[in-house]
């Protein structure tokens, strides 16, 4: 009986791009990312706990749990409770599709802090930003019910699907031209027994604004040059680097293609600065660089073409019917190459609206993504109000780049402070 | 602050170096004792051999992100039936509640109390597993009245460093013992 139950509940296959991730990840490369909205006053577990359940019932395609089919993963409804949680461990962990009750996802707090850390294959950060912004407007509405109603935020009907968007974008003629060498990879000591070191730069918008207007350039352009220029100078220098220094920064494609997916929908696109034949020396000319590989890789034909390559590598007619064994291990050895094309991955999920009344009982918002072996530092920022979080996820047992980041944007006269789970030093008390 | 302040990455590599050279000499101080007490046996051997296991363990329960205590229970009852029942087999020679048990329990033992002097702000995590080792431990002079055990030495140390075990905890974290204590027997 129990058996008859659970073969009827509704399952769907992974998207394009989340098929890897659970071919790919493990302990040391969780393929995890968080999101974190820190609010005004402590957190009443009790209540976050019925709001994520309230809001899974509204989004369906969260409620879901790994299953292993003979070719592909899929995903199949999850019938049990969501599992709320003190925040203990670091953040970004592999979440164990066989724990959490199931979730790819998982909801922790702490003090003023709520996070979600959720598992790639179950979605991008776009969408679950989405996810993540209603279970705070839930939390916020029962914590607050005189002063903030459900029925006065106009809940859009919520119009979204699970459909595989690259399968319905991509273009079968599209040929991708990317480089496939390996890419510098940042050198130092790494930490022990599976720490990871968080430090959030907390920027004031308005002055970043400014200067990197002064630059004619974006504020991702801008804060990716200086990222480049601190690893340029914190790293590359002193470790005399030959390869070239590649930033891989993930790109939503809602902004490009038609899309109400809740399902992964991104793609991305990779900067390879060659430093030394290029005499990429200076910050001057390390903007300039970025301004334009910026301009020719954001576009919708270059982003056609990375995204179509991997569609058309998903859905090979020669291993589409590799058995899901044998697929894992071709993966996992895959990747160990693959992951070496990457310096560093830098998202920025941009500004994360909020509605008026709710503004006033939120500080800021963090984003943080899984660091590892490889790609020993991840960044990613977001934006709330007039503040911009960027972040640094490292396994390093050294926060020079951190420090170099920081002391950059406090040489410009911008104003950052700092916030971190205490791994490293502090870099503000050294600088001071 | 907007995270649980993890021990700084000096801290812990200080820590660990610690650890590692009070392990050194714990195993060097075991050789002497027993090349000066029982050389013929040579159950120092057997008691590095433990230690040597139960760093691996640690380290493991670090990284997958496990209880530590929870898992050096389990490994006590498993490591201690499969040696009683090998014994038990061999003719029973006594040397699995004489030397190979006490010192099992010995080494449990000092790890709990590493486990609660480093981290006593995190003690209810371990509190009711370290309850039920410092029992364990105690259920050793049983045996030493019934006199079922020839050398009492190691079990002797064994139950001294349980007691001293319990008092530090009861010392360092007398709340979080009683609350576990209501948690896991509330009717």
């Amino acid at each position: 009986m129990k058996n008859n139950i659970k073969s009827k509940l509704p399952w769907r296959r992974l998207d394009n791009t989340a098929k890897i991730f659970p071919m790919s990840t493990g302990e040391k490369y969780s393929t995890v990312f968080r999101l974190s909205v820190v609010i005004k006053e402590e957190i009443q577990p009790e209540i976050l706990e019925k709001a994520v359940i309230e809001t899974l019932e509204r989004y369906q395609s969260f409620k879901v749990r790994m299953k292993t089919g003979f070719f592909w993963y899929y995903l199949e409804q999850n019938t049990k409770k969501p599992v709320i949680e003190e925040e203990k461990d670091y953040p970004c962990k592999y979440i164990n599709p066989k724990k959490n009750n199931g979730y790819l996802f998982k909801v922790t707090y702490f003090k003023n802090k709520i996070n979600i850390d959720i598992f790639h294959a179950l979605t991008d950060g776009n969408s679950g930003t989405t996810f993540f912004r209603e279970i705070v407007y839930t939390y916020l509405e029962m914590c607050y019910p005189n002063e903030l109603k459900q029925e006065n935020r106009q809940i859009r009907k919520i119009e979204y699907d699970t459909e595989d968007s690259y399968i319905k974008n991509y273009d079968k003629k599209s040929k991708s031209n990317e480089s496939g060498k390996r890419a510098y990879e940042i050198k130092g000591k790494k930490l022990k027994l599976g720490a990871i070191s968080v430090i959030h730069e907390i920027i004031n918008l308005e002055e970043l604004k400014k200067e990197s207007e002064q630059y004619g350039a974006t504020i991702t352009q801008y804060l990716t040059a200086v990222l480049m220029y601190v690893i340029y100078n914190e790293n590359y220098i002193e470790n005399k680097g030959k390869k070239p220094i590649k930033i891989c920064i993930p790109v939503n494609l809602k902004k490009y293609f038609p899309s109400k997916t809740m399902s992964n929908f991104f793609s991305y696109m990779t900067l390879v600065a060659q430093v030394n034949e290029e005499k990429l020396d200076s910050f001057d000319k390390i903007i300039e660089f970025v301004k334009n590989e910026f301009k020719y890789r954001l576009t919708k034909e270059e982003i056609m073409k990375t995204m179509s390559a991997n569609v058309k590598l998903g859905n090979h007619v020669f291993i589409k019917p590799i058995p899901l064994i044998l697929k894992n291990i071709l993966v996992r050895l895959s990747y160990i190459e693959i992951r070496k094309h990457t310096t560093i991955t830098y998202s920025n999920i941009g500004r994360i609206g909020i509605i008026g009344d709710y503004k006033k009982y939120i500080d800021y918002f963090l984003m943080l993504i899984a660091p590892e072996s490889v790609e020993k530092i991840k960044c990613s920022s977001c934006t709330f109000e007039n503040k911009i979080v960027f972040t640094f996820t490292s396994i390093l047992n050294n926060n020079k780049i951190e420090k170099g980041f920081y002391m950059f944007l406090k040489n410009r006269g911008i104003n950052v402070s700092i916030e971190s789970n205490g791994v490293l030093d502090d870099i503000s008390s050294e600088t001071k | 602050m907007i995270y649980p302040q993890k021990l700084s990455s000096r801290k812990s590599e200080k820590i660990l170096k610690l650890l590692l050279i009070v392990s050194i000499i714990i195993a060097i101080i075991l050789i002497t004792i027993n090349k000066l007490t029982s050389p013929r046996i040579p159950w120092s051997a057997l008691a590095n051999c433990g230690i040597i296991y139960i760093w691996m363990t640690v380290m493991y329960s670090i990284k997958k992100g496990t209880n530590i205590a929870g898992h050096v229970l389990v490994q006590i009852i498993l490591i201690s039936s499969v040696i009683l029942y090998i014994d038990e087999k061999t003719g029973f020679k006594g040397w699995s509640i004489n030397i190979a048990i006490p010192i099992i329990l010995i080494v449990a033992n000092i790890i709990m109390l590493i486990l609660t002097i480093v981290n006593h702000k995190e003690y209810i995590k371990y509190a009711i597993y370290q309850l039920i080792i410092v029992l364990i431990s105690l259920m050793t002079i049983i045996l030493i009245i019934k006199k079922l055990i020839e050398i009492e030495l190691l079990s002797k140390i064994a139950i001294i460093i349980s007691i001293l075990n319990l008092l530090l905890s009861l010392i360092l974290c007398y709340k979080d013992v009683k609350e576990a204590i209501i948690r896991k027997f509330h009717m």
